[in-house]
């Protein structure tokens, strides 16, 4: 029949793909970028009616007075969410299969770069909403920033205009809105990479349309449900309540949304505000460097390469989860000698 | 729809189980709760004999409570019965009257517009609250100007008990006990702080239906298109 | 004719099945991504702080007879008045045939309430802001308002009674909300 006669000269590369859940995780980039597209439109709305003067009333007023004000704010929330939930599966899912060597290196610093950007939106979200563990972490990263010297310290001053104060959240709700710009060239700029690392089919090359199409669509259409069932049901979901406290209540603890607590626990190794932000830049340099520790010459993954990251998978969720600070530092120190000890010293042994 | 929010009942009253036996059951709670406009009704009245002469709610106009199913001229008589601190009678488009500034002892009564969603279970815990005032029990020493509270973090409390029989005459005719006000004003604060929250439950469940049958169909055709052009 | 084989039929059954499959699932997609994004175009209509401003409440109840209530909207003043009874005996029994821009007393006051007047206050003639409204001001020949800028008057129902001004003032939109307080706009 017409469908054998093709898989007689079909492309290996295909039929391999399409081994059972197989080719799915290839819809992740896109994904991604459907909800950060989703993040950019609801955020445009958001814009018109945001006060940085009053940010707990304006997220109120939205929530309250806005025409469906409350479902463009559950884009955003649960948008956010997901664009996280999705760039660590993708993160995960390259560490594991090692998709950050060889030609593919490029890729990976972009999704890295990536990370930091979305972390560093990420902050400016959860501190433009005007609550209280918001306003809480803003003056800590305003007082840390202020205490750097010389040329850091000048440009922590442009940034927060001094100690936060009313003006503060008007600057930096202009930074929210210019990252939100950079995620959408950073990734087409990986795809397009990734695409060039990725070794040509052989055979007849398969149309996008509507091969590849019909399987985007599906993905999407099940994030659309699982979007839909989060946002409705559970709209908060891996946020605190403290998050709906007014900004003049200062919290005991900072309760960030769950897709930055492993990093603000992280952030806590070295005691200290400025110990914190330094953390935080050394864990992303790891990652940005690890084409360079990995030793594996190309030697595909072996078994206690993928069980260590699976290991590091879930160091990070524990780190996320622990609430007590003995706890955070093993964790926090794991992740550095997953990277900087475990990574050389295992792939350089497995290459043999 | 209607048999939904039924199942979602009962499912939240398996779900409360023997710990909680004292607790209503609350409308609003479980993924498929909505509010309950009568109760929410009655909890505006104990909110106004009762709570409003401490505690703000400087996040809702009168013109909200049509949300709890209160018509036009309902909300302006409601409005124009209150007098501003400029003397003039409040408009649907007033925010809800702030009582004069006060402090029990150090304590500022908090605003109530959002207490539900401040507080982790709000619902749940607005009622255990209201109805937690008993005597200290032997060995606690309490603060000046303070009551015990069972769940009140701490268990002692500047604000005194407030809610007992009869506090209030619903209009409805149901009995104000204690414990009927309690609730009745734990589904009022519910729909203050989450105004949306029958519409966002409703909307689940409709584009949740779509969404599934979506996916369901996309499944299809990509099977189909990858078998064919495989 | 031959009889179409099993196979051809099958195909066939395959292809239209195929073909519909395609046809819900790019037309779901459509009413997907048009669901998706009517909230965003919806949430630019205006808020209820926008439009509370565009249709403000005001308070008709503590207006005394004969008294007038002036309002700024919209970058005009509205007047209202709540006649006496004698006035609108009067205004009854003034001939069509007297009045420049002949109205029934009916046309003038509000629907729900026979002695309420609302007009905005500005001449008809050469634009100008009218006397008669705060209890000291003249009021004219007719008991209702003047033009300090032409001398035009009018009456209590805001009819042009003397004057250059061609036309009686006009009536904004409103309406009552319930017997206290009528709404504009």
């Amino acid at each position: 029949m017409q469908s054998e006669a093709k898989q007689g000269v079909a492309c290996p590369y295909l039929i391999k793909d399409r081994a059972p859940g197989g080719a799915w995780h290839a819809t992740l980039p896109t994904l991604l970028g459907a909800l950060l597209a989703l993040l950019l439109a609801s955020g445009a709305v958001l814009a018109v009616y945001y006060n940085p003067r009053d940010a707990y009333g304006a997220v109120q007023m939205i929530n309250r007075e806005v025409n469906g004000g409350w479902l463009v704010l559950g884009y955003h929330n649960t948008g956010a969410s997901l664009a996280f939930l999705a760039l660590y599966a993708q993160l995960f899912r390259l560490l594991l299969t090692r998709g950050y060597r060889g030609p593919a290196r490029f890729a990976w610093m972009l999704w890295v770069k990536l990370l930091a950007v979305l972390l560093l939106s990420g902050w400016l979200g959860f501190v433009l909403q005007g609550g209280a563990g918001g306003a809480l972490s803003l003056t800590h990263a305003s007082d840390a920033a202020l205490t750097l010297p010389g040329f850091p310290g000048a440009v922590a001053l442009w940034i927060f205009g001094g100690p936060s104060g009313p003006g503060t959240l008007a600057r930096l709700l202009v930074f929210h809105v210019l990252l939100a710009a950079c995620p959408v060239w950073v990734i087409c700029w990986a795809r397009c990479a990734a695409r060039r690392a990725r070794p040509a089919p052989e055979g007849r090359a398969v149309a996008f349309w509507p091969v590849y199409a019909s399987q985007y669509f599906a993905a999407l259409a099940a994030l659309a449900l699982f979007f839909t069932l989060l946002l409705a049901f559970a709209p908060h979901w891996g946020q605190s309540a403290q998050a709906m406290l007014p900004g003049d209540v200062l919290p005991m603890v900072i309760s960030y949304p769950w897709y930055l607590q492993p990093v603000a626990h992280l952030a806590g190794l070295i005691p200290g505000d400025g110990g914190a932000i330094l953390v935080v830049i050394l864990a992303a340099a790891t990652l940005y460097a690890l084409p360079w520790l990995d030793r594996s010459n190309g030697a595909p993954p072996g078994r206690l390469y993928r069980g260590l990251t699976l290991l590091l998978g879930l160091d990070v969720l524990a780190l996320g989860w622990a609430s007590a600070p003995v706890l955070q530092i093993i964790f926090g120190i794991w992740f550095f000698i997953h990277f900087l000890v475990l990574t050389p010293l295992v792939t350089a042994a497995e290459a043999k | 729809m209607r048999v939904l929010l039924m199942s979602g009942l009962a499912l939240g009253l398996l779900a409360g189980g023997a710990a909680q036996a004292q607790t209503p059951s609350f409308p609003s709670s479980g993924a498929f709760g909505h509010i309950d406009d009568e109760a929410a009704q009655r909890g505006l009245a104990v909110y106004q004999g009762v709570c409003a002469s401490c505690h703000s709610l400087n996040q809702l106009h009168y013109r909200d409570l049509a949300g709890i199913g209160l018509d036009t001229a309902q909300i302006a008589g409601l409005a124009n019965a209150v007098k501003l601190a400029t003397g003039q009678p409040a408009t649907p488009d007033d925010v809800f009257k702030a009582p004069a500034a006060m402090s029990m002892g150090g304590a500022v009564p908090p605003d109530l517009s959002s207490i539900v969603a401040q507080r982790r279970d709000g619902t749940r815990y607005i009622y255990r609250f209201l109805t937690g005032f008993a005597p200290a029990p032997a060995g606690v020493t309490m603060l000046p100007g303070h009551y015990y509270n069972r769940a009140y973090p701490g268990g002692q409390v500047a604000m005194p008990p407030v809610l007992r029989d009869n506090a209030v005459t619903y209009a409805d005719g149901t009995k104000a006990t204690q414990a009927q006000e309690a609730a009745d004003v734990a589904e009022f604060l519910t729909w203050a702080s989450d105004p949306n929250l029958t519409a966002r439950h409703v909307l689940g469940i409709r584009a949740g239906i779509f969404f599934a049958f979506l996916t369901l169909v996309a499944l299809a055709t990509k099977r189909r298109i990858w078998k064919q052009e495989g | 004719m031959a009889e179409p084989t099993a196979d051809a039929l099958a195909a066939h059954g395959t292809e239209t099945r195929r073909d519909f499959l395609r046809l819900l699932a790019v037309a779901g997609g459509a009413i997907g991504v048009g669901a998706i994004a009517w909230p965003l175009i919806e949430a630019l209509n205006p808020d209820a702080a926008g439009l509370e401003a565009a249709r403000p409440v005001v308070l008709v109840s503590d207006i005394a007879e004969n008294a007038t209530k002036t309002v700024q909207w919209g970058g005009q003043t509205i007047l209202i008045r709540r006649l006496t009874d004698q006035q609108l005996a009067a205004a009854q029994i003034v001939p069509m045939s007297a009045l420049v821009d002949p109205q029934e007393v009916s046309e003038r006051v509000a629907p729900d309430d026979g002695h309420i007047v609302v007009v905005i206050g500005m001449n008809t003639g050469a634009p100008c802001a009218l006397q008669g409204s705060a209890p000291g001001d003249p009021r004219g020949d007719y008991g209702g308002w003047v033009s300090p800028c032409d001398g035009s008057e009018y009456d209590a129902l805001g009819r042009v009674r003397a004057g250059p001004a061609p036309r009686n003032l006009a009536i904004p939109r409103f309406r009552f909300i319930d017997k206290h307080q009528l709404q504009l706009g």
